[in-house]
């Protein structure tokens, strides 16, 4: 009985052993279907991207040419060594230990680069250095097994092959920011993509950016390529064909960088020419100094050189043609000229006395002639730029009626360039000073703005606009650098050039016109800007930067030099706003590089131009 | 010689053989497929094994196991001295000195010297006076029959392994009684013991348990093995990619295939389908041991087969638990499936001796 009871009791235990291992492979069974049915499309999306990798093809930018179809901009070939950690053997550390001696980078360096990307998918490659060395790419190359997660991948990079030449109106491109991408405009790029930052590259970097393809490839576990799937070749960015006329531009630029000789009184200022079209407002060049070297932007930009340009007192990133805007001097006379006439506060035969100054509500206001000009027509007075004749004009006039008329002829507002971050300049009305300065208008405060001084501050680029305006009998052609039928041919929307025409009359345009010929032609201020031939008419202004009182004539506290020229004086082709900072006088440091601008534009259109470059290459 | 003549081919467990064979061509078709990138012919290797492996079966369950017991004095001191021997003189294989050569022919006797184990415990256990209850004194001494090999295992150290003679004691005290006092102050000082060797631990095994408790922890190390055989087997899906054709298995995602997660393969390659059958074979021959322990003739078959119930028992949960990510990683082979020539030889004595319990029912 008893050894009975015990062998039930044995196999009872058995079957206790038996019902647990039922329970723990029932418990298994479900574990399967747990992965192999519930959450079967999970694995095999997990498993088709551990095999599957997508290889990006990334497309060249569109290349920038001058209306000659000279190259500006294009793309040269470079490589980056990349990082995917999905699947990698080694820790990011031990990565980066492996990694630092050959591509002379240090540890933290590299782990700092992947650190700042750690939260992103372990698929997406990590850029750990770009545009790298022959070495570099021979060092990966040859560690492929030791380091299957480290690659070098191709991508075209951006070069100005005019270097700092048009650098502000080029712009430059970079990586494209956290911010960018969370607006409308950069929805299709992602993370790492070089788009346009500034200037033309910011402004039509939908139509320059190309469409980047991708290769599908099947991957071993350690990376290696084991067969192509479907390849999608990169589509580049189109090409833009801009109005810069690059002999133009550089005969700018060398007043500036002091590579000619016949307008010195620039070189190694601070400065801005704007060279325009009037009848079509097309852009022929324009410059900004100092300015900086775009390429450096085409690779990541080492932190030096952005601190450099950064905090450089210069501010070489400013576009000084149209993001700043400075008092216009005498240059704002001839508006106040046309103004007169058309308001007709002024009649074009009266004649004012200038005995080198004049009293206005109390106080003396001086004329740069300290003897005074006598007797002045108002064609003289421009000529000789007298202060006393336009301060009467002023006076007569009236603030508001100086406004409204300098608005319309172009000033205070932006010309709605092609340019990203457009400056509207100042032009005061009693209704401006109230609106920033709390404060009522001073009659005397007219006196001022009617020689261009005071409050007034006009842009390089509103300078040559309204000259061109005015002189072509008030018709403004918005400036551009790119023809919208050119953005329509290639598919993009754009609008069509803006275009407006302000009443004046042909008599007005005329006298100012003379008298501006006069300037440069009669031995007026502006005789240095004239070209033998090319009827030449402009203006020259000085604008004071620090108050007379100081009589600081240091580099630093100079006056600000002006010319603004135009030819032919009647119907005008072309306009140029010439600006140096601190440069003197206008005569002197702004009127030879207009001269400079229009003797090249004249040479050309005569077919006596001999690019110097060309010429020694055909030699 | 004249009734094993008649008896033995007419009660032989020819259902037993054939699920065994049949997992064993399961395993060699998938061994092909998980190494057909290598040189080397691992699946002729194990059809080699499987063979050695039912030669080994033949003469285990052609012996009677009364015969077995009566000698594993003899062999329970030769397992020792092989163990010692191997502690000494063992090749080295990742980490472990738990290799020795016959010839050109590697082995692991740690796997085979579980099976001395289970045959030497079932023989104690058998011979104790009829109780309701083990004493203390007698559970001791059935611990110190399995902990003395265990321990020169462990000593290897072949942790993974040692740890597959525990079920070999837990089921035989379970099985033949103890206290239930008893059996709370082991599970307790088993318990109790595990900070303990927590410090004993290698920094690797450490690394191995955290992965368990989370695998995406660090994906790139340990837990990426578990994520890669989870993906393999969930993207198999109910029928599988087809032998030859899981791209885990191919492209080299899969970790250690042939050996430890042979069963991952499987589950990608043949689908929920594949492992329902596997784990069905599996648990045939688990059931089919408890079946025969409790129809054998007397204590000592019903021990001997309960022993080798828990040994596979054991095996599979960790091995198979482990693929799916139930388990943590240790290198324990799954009986029969993992490529292997001492797992195969294990298993096939294994159910040799089971059997033997079988047959000798009939005999009186």
């Amino acid at each position: 009985m008893r050894q009975r009871d015990e062998l039930e009791l044995l196999r009872w235990r058995i079957s206790f052993v038996g019902y647990v291992i039922a329970a723990a492979l029932l418990v298994l069974a479900f574990g399967f279907w747990n992965a192999q049915i519930v959450q079967s499309g999970y694995y095999q999306q997990r498993a088709e991207q551990n095999r599957i990798r997508e290889i990006p093809l990334p497309a060249p930018r569109g290349r920038i040419y001058d209306r000659n179809h000279k190259l500006l901009a294009d793309n040269r070939p470079s490589y980056n060594i990349i990082l995917i950690r999905e699947n990698s053997p080694h820790t990011i550390e031990q990565t980066s230990a492996m990694l630092s001696a050959g591509v002379s980078m240090s540890k933290e360096e590299l782990l700092d680069r992947i650190n700042r990307k750690r939260r992103e998918p372990k698929f997406r490659p990590i850029i750990l250095k770009e545009d790298v060395s022959v070495g570099d790419i021979a060092f990966v190359k040859a560690h492929r097994y030791e380091l299957p997660e480290i690659t070098v991948e191709f991508q075209p990079r951006r070069r100005y092959v005019e270097n700092e030449v048009a650098a502000h109106a080029m712009g430059y491109v970079g990586e494209v920011t956290e911010a960018e991408l969370a607006t409308d405009e950069f929805v299709n790029f992602k993370s790492g993509d070089q788009v346009g930052k500034a200037g033309l590259e910011r402004e039509y970097n939908n139509v320059l950016v190309g469409k980047d393809g991708f290769k599908r490839v099947i991957v071993n576990s350690f990376g290696r390529e084991m067969g192509k799937l479907e390849e999608e070749p990169p589509i580049p960015g189109n090409d833009l064909v801009t109005t810069i006329d690059l002999d133009l531009q550089n005969a700018a630029e060398d007043c500036f960088s002091g590579r000619r000789n016949d307008c010195m009184g620039a070189a190694d200022h601070n400065g801005a020419v704007v060279v325009l079209d009037p009848r079509t407002g097309e852009i022929l060049a324009l410059v900004s100094r100092p300015a900086f070297d775009p390429n450096l932007f085409a690779t990541r930009i080492s932190a030096a050189d952005w601190t450099n340009l950064n905090t450089d007192p210069r501010r070489p990133l400013l576009n000084r043609a149209i993001q700043s805007h400075f008092s216009p001097g005498s240059v704002f006379k001839v508006f106040m000229a046309a103004a007169g006439l058309e308001a007709g506060t002024l009649n074009p035969l009266r004649n004012i006395y200038c005995p080198g100054y004049a009293t206005f509500y109390g106080h003396t206001f001086a004329c740069d002639e300290k003897k005074g000009h006598g007797t002045l027509s108002l064609h003289d007075a421009i000529r000789k730029s007298c202060n006393v004749f336009f301060y009467n004009v002023g006076k007569e006039l009236g603030i508001e009626r100086i406004s409204r008329y300098a608005i319309m002829m172009g000033m205070g507002r932006k010309t709605g360039v092609d340019l990203p971050n457009e400056d509207s300049g100042i032009i005061p009305s009693s209704e401006w000073k109230q609106r920033v300065f709390k404060t009522k208008w001073y009659e005397g405060e007219t006196i001022s703005v009617a020689i261009g001084q005071g409050y007034v501050g006009v842009t390089p680029i509103q300078a040559a606009w309204a000259m061109g305006g005015l002189t072509t009998g008030g018709r403004l052609k918005q400036p551009h650098f790119v023809n919208p039928q050119d953005l329509k041919k290639l598919g993009f929307d754009a609008n069509e050039i803006m275009e407006e025409e302000y009443p004046i009359s042909q008599n007005t345009v005329d006298i100012v016109s003379t008298a501006m010929w006069g300037v440069v032609n009669e031995g007026g201020t502006g005789h240095n800007a004239k070209v033998d031939g090319f009827e030449v008419g402009g203006k020259t202004g000085t604008a004071q930067v620090a108050s007379k009182q100081a009589n600081l004539k240091d580099k630093e506290h100079r006056d600000n030099a002006w010319f603004v020229g135009f030819a032919p004086y009647r119907n005008p082709e072309i306009v140029v706003a010439a600006f140096t900072e601190n440069g003197g006088w206008g005569a002197e440091a702004a009127a030879p590089v207009a001269h400079a601008v229009l003797e090249t534009y004249y040479k050309k259109k005569t077919g006596q131009f001999e690019n110097p470059n060309t010429s020694i290459a055909q030699k | 010689m004249g009734p094993f003549k008649t008896h033995f081919w007419k009660d032989f467990d020819w259902v037993l053989l054939a699920a065994a064979l049949l997992l064993s061509a399961i395993s060699i078709a998938e061994i092909h497929s998980a190494t057909i990138a290598q040189p080397e012919n691992f699946f002729l290797r194990q059809l080699a094994w499987v063979a050695v492996g039912v030669v080994f079966l033949f003469i285990v369950s052609a012996i009677d196991y009364h015969l077995i017991a009566e000698h594993i004095p003899w062999l329970y001191i030769l397992a020792i001295g092989v163990l010692l021997y191997t502690l000494a003189l063992g090749h080295r294989v990742s980490g472990s000195k738990s290799w020795v050569a016959l010839g050109r022919v590697q082995f692991q006797p740690s796997e085979l010297i579980k099976m001395v184990a289970v045959v030497a415990l079932a023989r104690y256990l058998s011979e104790l006076r009829s109780s309701r209850y083990m004493t203390f004194i007698q559970v001791a001494k059935a611990c110190v029959i399995v902990l003395v090999p265990m321990g020169l295992v462990a000593l290897q150290p072949d942790l993974g392994t040692a740890l597959t003679y525990l079920p070999v004691i837990a089921v035989g005290l379970f099985v033949r009684g103890v206290r239930p006092a008893v059996l709370v102050s082991l599970v307790l000082g088993f318990v109790l013991v595990l900070p303990v060797s927590w410090l004993a631990l290698k920094p690797y095994q450490k690394e191995r348990i955290m992965t368990f408790l989370d695998p995406e922890r660090d994906p790139l190390g340990k837990g990426y093995q578990v994520t890669q055989s989870k993906i393999a087997i969930g993207s198999g899906g109910l029928v599988g990619k087809g032998l030859f054709h899981g791209s885990q298995n191919r492209l080299g995602f899969l970790p250690t295939r042939h050996t430890d997660f042979i069963f991952s393969v499987i589950g990608e390659e043949l689908g929920f389908a594949g492992v329902l059958l596997t784990l069905g074979l599996l648990t045939f021959i688990i059931f089919r041991s408890i079946y025969n322990a409790q129809t054998a003739r007397d204590n000592l078959g019903l021990f001997i087969s309960m022993g080798v119930v828990g040994v596979f028992f054991f095996h599979l949960v960790e091995n198979v638990g482990m693929v799916i990510g139930f388990m943590p990683t240790t290198g324990i082979p799954l009986p029969f499936l993992s490529y292997g020539g001492s797992s195969v030889l294990m298993a096939f004595t294994a159910i040799g001796l089971v059997m033997s319990v079988r047959r000798c029912r009939y005999v009186n």
